[in-house]
């Protein structure tokens, strides 16, 4: 029996010369506050793994690598996501580390990343200042704030909905939101300003006033729950003001809190329309659904994209175990994602495209915005 | 703008009834076992998650669904009052460390149970728009304040006309003395803490259709329920309804003028120059605890 159990044990080193696995290390939100959002980016996560280990894994050098995915609950908390990281870092030896939702956590963990050169690769924060603090080892794959904020306020300065009214966060989040559309849109073209506390969920002041001024639309600078309190509260009140809303608003799952009535004719910025007649967009969207049974969600895409760009930077670097080599080679590649192509400008953020879309009356949604890829109910 | 001023108006009776349900609640308790409960938040809370389970899970009632949750939150204050509180009886400073504890468990008790995200109850029969002139309301908004009104009166007239409504009274005025004459104290308090969380309960079940239920929904009630009790004059019943409607309109009307940011510290600021001019408060009765 124990002749046999050795026998055994020493065919294992051969196997895994075989198929070798790179740990990736992953942060992200599994529960507390961000658990949903969380969820949305293991989804992504986890689809590009399967993808690449059902293949077989990635090639590099002659050898095929199996992907393993090491990932950490930083449950929106900034010492969690600071521990995490560090222990990815030295425990797991982790080459590369993706993931984070939270701007907060990812700012604990950059230092860290910097510290040990593993480069960080962030797929949802949206804090513009993360990529302004001249860390080599960090790369944001998604649009950051001022990005988002850039591609809206062109798009309210044309259609002429101004002065505009804002209910938004009393945070960085909020603040920074209403001060940037101040400054692109100029001063003279705000109305009504109310910002609410984090855990606020009676908005009855808000649409008294905004009922009060003149605003021809009210952007709501928040995320899902808040947001479709808000919107339910604007709607009840009888007021017809133009809602816009943020990415966290154009999802399926938005609607299930809501109702078309309510939605119709609403706008959004949004990083992923999984509807749109893009074939990369359609095709994820199709794998997506036959995966988890729901819509895909912009959050898994940037995630699934995260991923399979860390392992061609390693396979473009020849290292899966080396975190310099592999950042030089994150900071030069241009990789083909399923949000638009991918490729990070000297500060580590990259530039991928931004969608305005509208809510139908069916429900459904439309592309506003690009142009070039404007799309009827049902696109977007 | 008159047609903001009495929207405000209705949004901060809407409000100050939450509040009136946390602070009778409160206030009766106190009044009988001497002991403030800050764990009377968390129980409102309790009864919004209690209401929701009963109307999603079991019965499709919504009226009974409230019912059911409030019955089930007397119960909880009858285990509080038994397990925590009447072993404490005597030593206000551990039934307030033992009230803050609870908060902590029960928070915690309720996230293990039905996870950290918040929940929606929808409502068809109450999710219907009211006209009211130009402005409208949901229904849902409108019968807070009426059931509210109308819990008041019931309660008023409970303990003035009841017996054991007398009961309540007779002990919080004198416990010795309630206990000379033969009033069951030890009854009276369990029934007034079982009270004092259906109260809650109703609070966190009324609130729950209009917002959403979360394991955070009861603080900001619990602390202006507060608020308005001080304000009313610590003790006092009226004093309790009074102060809670007056925080809820207060707050509500302030954000016509000033930044909604600053909501919450206006009625803190009421409070305090109400309590500088009047240290007992608007219906003071006489300071208890402290004798």
């Amino acid at each position: 029996m124990l002749r046999v159990l050795a026998a055994l044990l020493s065919l294992l080193p051969a196997f895994a010369l075989a198929q070798e696995k790179v740990t990736v290390g992953i942060v992200t939100s599994l529960s507390g506050p961000m658990a949903a959002p969380g969820k949305f980016q293991m989804n992504g996560f986890r689809l590009a793994e399967e993808e690449i280990n059902s293949a077989g894994g990635f090639a590099l050098g002659g050898r095929k690598y199996l992907v393993d995915l090491k990932a950490y609950d930083t449950r929106a908390n900034p010492a969690e996501g600071a521990s995490a990281m560090q222990r990815l870092a030295t425990v797991d030896k982790a080459p590369v580390v993706l993931g984070e939702l939270h701007s907060g956590v990812a700012a604990a963990e950059a230092p860290i990343a910097r510290d040990y050169g593993v480069p960080l690769v962030l797929t949802i924060p949206t804090g513009p200042g993360l990529t302004e603090q001249g860390n080599p080892f960090l790369f944001r794959v998604n649009a950051n704030n001022d990005q988002l904020t850039q591609a809206l306020a062109d798009f309210v300065a044309r259609q002429g909905w101004t002065p505009l009214a804002f209910i938004a966060w009393n945070n960085d989040a909020g603040r920074g939101g209403v001060n940037g559309m101040k400054k692109l849109l100029g001063e003279s073209k705000i109305g009504y300003i109310g910002y609410f506390n984090v855990g606020e969920v009676d908005f009855a002041s808000h649409v008294s006033n905004i009922r009060a001024g003149s605003a021809r639309a009210v952007m709501l600078l928040m995320d899902e729950e808040p947001g479709s309190l808000a919107i339910r509260q604007i709607r009840d009140a009888g007021l017809k003001t133009q809602l816009i809303g943020t990415l966290a608003m154009g999802s399926d799952r938005f609607l299930k809190r809501l109702d078309a009535d309510r939605l119709e004719g609403m706008v959004q910025y949004n990083a992923f329309p999984p509807n749109a007649a893009v074939p990369r967009i359609r095709a994820f969207s199709d794998r997506y659904r036959k995966k988890y049974g729901e819509e895909a969600h912009g959050f898994a895409a940037q995630s699934y994209d995260g991923l399979m760009l860390a392992v061609a930077a390693m396979q473009r670097a020849g290292t899966v175990t080396d975190g310099r080599k592999i950042r030089d080679a994150l900071a030069a590649i241009e990789h083909d994602g399923v949000i638009g192509r991918i490729r990070f400008d000297s500060k580590g953020q990259a530039h991928p495209p931004v969608y305005v879309t509208q809510w139908c009356a069916n429900g459904s949604r439309r592309i506003l915005f690009p142009e070039s890829l404007k799309a009827d109910c049902g696109g977007g | 703008m008159p047609a903001a001023v009495l929207e405000q108006t209705i949004n901060g009776l809407m409000s100050g009834s939450v509040y009136v349900l946390v602070a009778l609640g409160m206030v009766l308790i106190y009044g009988v076992m001497h002991v403030l409960n800050f764990a009377h938040g968390v129980l409102f809370m309790l009864g919004g998650y209690v209401c929701h389970f009963f109307f999603t899970r079991v019965t499709g009632s919504y009226a009974l669904s409230v019912l059911l949750s409030m019955g089930v939150l007397a119960l909880v204050g009858i285990a509080l009052e038994r397990g925590v509180f009447r072993p404490l009886h005597g030593n206000l400073r551990n039934q307030v460390i033992a009230s803050l504890g609870l908060i902590l468990v029960i928070e915690n008790l309720v996230v293990a149970v039905w996870g950290p995200n918040a929940l929606q109850m929808k409502v068809p029969a109450t999710e219907q728009l009211v006209p009211l002139g130009a402005l409208r309301f949901p229904l849902q908004h409108l019968l807070v304040i009426l059931v509210t009104f109308a819990v008041v009166a019931a309660l008023f007239l409970f303990l003035k006309f009841s017996k054991p409504g007398t009961a309540i009274r007779a002990a919080s005025q004198d416990r010795l003395a309630a206990m000379v004459v033969g009033i069951p104290v030890e009854r009276i308090d369990w029934t007034t803490f079982a009270l004092g969380t259906a109260l809650a309960a109703l609070g966190g079940a009324l609130i729950g259709p209009l917002f959403l239920v979360f394991p955070l929904m009861g603080d900001a009630p619990m602390v202006k329920g507060l608020a308005g009790i001080l304000l009313g004059g610590m003790g006092s019943v009226p004093g309790a309804v009074i102060g809670g409607l007056l925080i809820g309109v207060v707050e509500s009307l302030s954000t016509l003028v000033l930044p909604t940011d600053y909501r919450d510290s206006v009625a803190f600021v009421v409070m305090v120059l109400i309590l500088l001019a009047r240290p007992q408060g608007i219906f003071g009765v006489r300071v208890r605890g402290e004798d």
